[in-house]
């Protein structure tokens, strides 16, 4: 017996009901995965309501992307890993393609030329798609190396992050960027790449950073780091939105003001209150109590998530597994940090929770890939 | 590729994997750990700090300002209204760009730099953070709809409904009731600490006339609400109310009416008409002309339109006429032919032979007779007292005042106000000159010379007293010495006020009664001594009694024509009038009646003021008599005829009340 047979056994999550464990495991789904899903989607909407005033129309709109979202999922996780493993140089091509493509023909929309409006298609954002090609591009390449991954490696797969996202960067969307890059990275953080060149690569970046701030970085890069220091100096411009959130967060108290009794919210002084700063509305009406909610609902998706990298069978589904689920854990990190003042203010939302449109459908794709992962080829093995 | 797969350990490798796995969860662990701790910082440790600027943020404590009180004539007519306008509003705090808002501001509606300058002004002054800085005051409504479509580009923008004084009478009252404006730094300092609290949501206070006089109690106490505000300063809810109390509503003394008469009796001359109810000193009317629309200072009125009023000299509109003095001439000589009879200078026989000069003993000069500055020259001849006031006889009263001195003269006077300022609430009124020893040493360095006495004698030299004295001492004379002291203000909120009155004016008590019959039938003739022998006929009579053969009453008075004492050269270079008006003398008139009456008091004394009206008898006279009309017959309708049928058994002492 296998340890991760031993701790499948040990969970008793399929031992009560070995027939329903069956219908899940056709229908290609995770039971704890989906449940903790649902539950953040419906927490999510809940907020929603509040967040956007009662705004039925809004709440209805993303319960509808949400569905969207689970129904892409259940598709992704009919197909077997082998099948994206296979695929993987294709798509991460046809990715890097669309790109380029969106060099020349990309519609920009609030400063970032990212859009695609193909005829025949939706209009969708092609760095969306990189965030899931990346990660299973390098997976693919280095699942079939051996680990820890050697130089040559590392430079190859350091090249397959940093085109794409080199890419991104030039339609002016940093934090995709960063989070396609992030994505592949965590792959190699997984390969078993050795700390030292980890550390020295933090500390590359560490010693870098001052000359990218005086001389690479933009105006209101500058002024969202200035304004992390000392969110006063501009009370009413840059730091406004740092400001009036933690208003919000602080004033909720442990126990929150009450659903839709967020005055911080609803009389506007948060902005962006359906989107990327939804969690102040969130804490400001739940509290503390409700934040905590939240975050064991994030943790319980993500232990579920790495538990199933852990309990993956190869290597590719391994490391898949483990980015996929390290990247849903920075999103929302960033985004809960930025939110309460830890970080720089960084336009991220909070998965699930937040109102977003295709970005959403991205995450079901990972979760797919997750549930993908966890049940093909499980029934040979028994 | 081979030899690759070869070199993998798969075993080794999913080890290293868990390890890396391990590694992952940690950080997720160690991460989320930080963020709770960060967020226990902020929602437990800064709680209270939080929520207190949670509530800073949408709680507004702000003013409601209190309506201020109306102001009515005597039968309730109003004189001062409040009207509902609508303002354009700023909240300086909201505003991203104050230019760029401007800016777009004046594309929308018409806002002169003169607008923006005096808003500027208004931000400069210490306020409540928050409060609404108006911009532009009387929106129309088509302005009001521009604005409101552009509401989502204007931040901090509001349209404010505001109620402002109106003066329904216009220019008729703009001395008397004076006017709000608003407010200014100076005056917001000399307040008191709670009275400036009380002005927080007032942007007007009191400048002139009554709306200052009684601005305490026209302006009643601010009240306060809570309200919540959204980030767009828009109210939200109501949380917490102190309701404002509103200003007393006052009434006048004043008749709307009479003020009306006496207005259009002056006709196209500058001058003043005082109108007073000898019984309770109430004053009737206080007309000044030419004046001012007092709703153009009400809500900031244009540097140009104050421009066209402070620059015209020749109108002067600003000057109140009625509370200014003027030399008052031979008005003065029924007070001085008093003087002169309870002092036993004269009395009822004492007569001089008038030659039409006067001449201090060893001195050659001569004092003309002013009155008889015609072609005819020569004197009155054979002249009392009761011919030196009807025919208004200069060298009488030369050899009077010579012979009384001035300190007699300054005591004597003194009594009937002139030289002080009798009434009650008309504290802004100039007290005049009434020269004495002490105040020519005080204001001139100089003693006083006997020559003064002369000029003083006749109301001129340094004599000067205003419009109001005049009619204040006419009533004295009215009242056969009992000294009301006048006031405009009758009741508050409809019960009668009593002014506390300290120091009150003795009564002017006489050596014998009789002068003051005696004096009354002299006023009389000036006014009804027909003509008869050559100068012996009253100086009014041809303007007054004679073009009224059946006036129903008799009317006392006395006129007055004064020197006009100098002219600035600018005026004179003047080509808008002829210059020769200017150089004419200031005409006036002072009268009290129904006179000689024993079956009813005197109900109206008047004072009237024509400046450059050249004669008082025949220019300020008929004024008077059009305002006395008015009073008694139009607005008491005393019907005189069906009064003397009834005789003495009905005996009328306060028409009106």
């Amino acid at each position: 017996m296998t340890s991760q047979d031993f701790v499948r056994q040990a969970t008793g999550l399929h031992a009560p009901n070995r027939g329903l464990s069956a219908v899940w495991r056709l229908l290609h789904t995770d039971p704890p995965l989906l449940l903790g899903i649902i539950l953040l989607c419906g927490f999510g909407l809940f907020v929603l309501f509040s967040a956007s005033g009662g705004d039925v129309a809004v709440v209805r709109r993303q319960a509808l992307i949400m569905l969207a979202g689970l129904i892409v999922m259940f598709i992704v996780s009919q197909f077997s890993v082998y099948f994206f493993r296979r695929w993987a140089p294709s798509m991460y091509a046809a990715g890097l393609a669309l790109l380029i493509l969106v060099l020349f023909i990309g519609v920009e929309t609030n400063g970032a030329r990212s859009w695609l409006d193909l005829p025949g298609l939706p209009s969708f954002q092609p760095s969306e798609i990189l965030k899931v090609v990346v990660p299973l591009m390098l997976a693919w390449y280095l699942a079939s190396r051996p680990l820890p991954p050697r130089f040559k490696h590392l430079f190859w797969s350091a090249f397959m992050v940093l085109v794409p996202a080199g890419l991104i960067v030039v339609q002016n969307d940093t934090g995709t960027a960063i989070m396609v890059a992030m994505s592949g990275i965590f792959v190699v953080l997984l390969a078993g790449i050795r700390w030292r060149i980890v550390f020295s690569g933090v500390f590359a970046m560490l010693l870098a950073s001052p000359a990218w701030y005086l001389f690479l970085a933009q105006e209101h890069q500058k002024n969202r780091i200035l304004t992390f220091f000392d969110p006063y100096r501009d009370p009413t411009g840059a730091g406004y939105n740092i400001i009036q959130s933690q208003i919000a967060i602080g004033s909720g108290g442990l126990y929150g003001k009450g659903y839709g009794g967020g005055a911080q919210s609803h009389l506007d002084f948060i902005p962006e209150s359906n989107t990327d700063f939804i969690l102040a509305v969130l804490a400001e009406e739940f509290g503390l109590l409700g934040v905590l909610f939240l975050i064991a609902l994030y943790l319980f998706v993500l232990s579920r998530g790495l538990y199933i990298a852990y309990a993956a069978k190869d290597m590719f589904s391994r490391l898949l597994a483990g980015s996929i689920t390290l990247t849903f854990f920075l999103y929302v990190f960033i985004n809960m940090a930025m939110v309460s003042g830890l970080v720089p203010v960084i336009g991220l939302p909070l998965p699930l929770i937040s109102r977003g449109g295709t970005a959403i459908v991205t995450l079901f794709i990972g979760f797919g890939l997750l549930m993908s992962i966890h049940t093909h080829g499980r029934a040979r093995s028994h | 590729m081979a030899g690759k797969w070869q070199l993998k350990d798969h075993e080794a490798e999913q080890r290293l994997f868990n390890r890396r796995l391990i590694v992952a969860a940690s950080l997720v662990t160690l991460l989320f750990a930080a963020l709770v701790v960060k967020l226990v910082d902020l929602q437990i440790y800064q709680y209270e700090y939080f929520s207190a600027r949670a509530d800073g943020n949408r709680l507004h404590s702000q003013y409601v300002p209190p309506l201020r009180g109306l102001i009515f004539d005597r039968n309730g007519e109003l004189l001062a209204d409040n009207q509902p306008i609508f303002n354009l509003t700023v909240v300086r705090e909201q505003v991203v760009d104050m230019d760029a808002t401007l800016g777009t501001l004046s594309q929308l509606v018409r806002i002169t730099d003169d607008d923006i300058e005096q808003f500027k002004n208004r931000l400069r002054r210490s306020r409540v953070p928050y409060s609404s800085v108006p911009l532009r005051y009387v929106l129309s409504d088509a302005e009001q709809a521009k604005i409101a479509v552009n509401e989502h580009r204007l931040p901090g923008v509001a349209i404010e409904p505001q109620f402002v004084r109106s003066y329904p009478l216009g220019e008729l009252t703009a001395h008397a009731i004076g006017y709000v404006s608003e407010i200014n730094r100076e005056e917001l300092d000399a307040l008191a600490e709670d009275e400036r609290e009380n002005y927080g949501g007032t942007n007007h206070i009191g400048k002139t006339g009554i709306e200052r006089t009684y601005e305490e109690l026209l302006h009643g106490t601010v009240g306060y609400e809570i309200v919540e505000k959204n980030n767009r300063g828009q109210i939200m809810r109501r949380l917490d109310r102190t309701d404002p109390v509103a200003g007393k509503n006052l009434t006048l003394h004043m008749d709307a009416q009479l003020q009306r008469a006496a207005e259009e009796a002056l006709g196209d001359y500058r001058g003043a008409v005082v109108a007073i109810d000898p019984n309770t000193g109430g004053i009737l009317a206080m007309v000044s002309k030419p004046a001012f629309d007092p709703n153009l200072f009400v809500t900031g009125i244009s540097s140009r339109d104050y421009g066209a009023l402070v620059t015209d000299e020749i109108n002067t509109p600003l000057f109140d006429r009625t509370t200014n003095p003027y030399p008052p001439a031979s008005t003065v000589k029924p007070f001085l032919g008093l003087a002169g009879l309870h002092s036993g200078l004269v009395d009822y026989t004492y007569t001089i032979e008038d030659p039409g000069y006067f001449r201090l003993p060893g001195v050659s000069y001569r004092w003309g007779d002013y009155t008889l500055r015609t072609a005819l020259g020569g004197g009155h001849g054979h002249t009392d007292l009761m011919k030196a006031i009807y025919q208004s006889c200069d060298t009488f009263f030369y050899d009077l005042g010579y012979r009384m001195g001035i300190d007699n003269m300054h005591g004597f006077m003194s009594q009937f106000g002139f030289g002080d300022n009798f009434a009650l609430d008309v504290a802004y009124a100039r007290t005049g000159v009434l020269p004495s020893r002490e105040w020519k040493m005080a204001s001139r360095g100089e003693p006083w010379y006997p020559g003064d006495t002369i000029n003083s004698s006749i109301g001129q030299g340094y004599m000067w007293a205003t419009p109001l004295q005049l009619a204040t001492a006419a009533a004295i004379i009215a009242n056969k010495g009992t000294v009301v002291q006048p006031r405009m203000l009758k009741a508050v909120e409809g019960d009668a006020y009593e002014p506390l009155i300290e120091d009150a004016v003795p009564d002017v008590m006489l050596s014998d009664p009789d002068y003051w019959r005696y004096i009354e039938d002299a006023m009389t003739m000036v006014v009804h001594r027909p003509y008869g022998a050559f100068r012996d006929y009253g100086t009014a009579y041809e303007a007054i009694a004679m073009p009224d053969k059946d006036m129903a009453y008799k009317m006392a008075g006395k006129s007055g024509s004064a020197q006009v004492v100098s002219i600035s050269q600018d005026i004179l270079k003047s080509e808008d009038i002829e210059v020769s008006d200017l150089n004419k003398d200031h005409g006036l008139f002072i009268s009290f009646a129904p006179a000689q009456n024993h079956l009813i008091t005197p109900q109206i004394a008047v004072a009237v003021f024509v400046e450059n009206g050249e004669s008082g008898g025949k220019v300020a006279g008929p004024i008077a008599k059009a305002a006395t009309d008015t009073y008694l017959l139009d607005i008491l309708e005393i019907d005189f005829p069906a009064l003397e049928a009834a005789g003495s058994d009905r005996f009328i002492t306060q028409a009106d009340d």
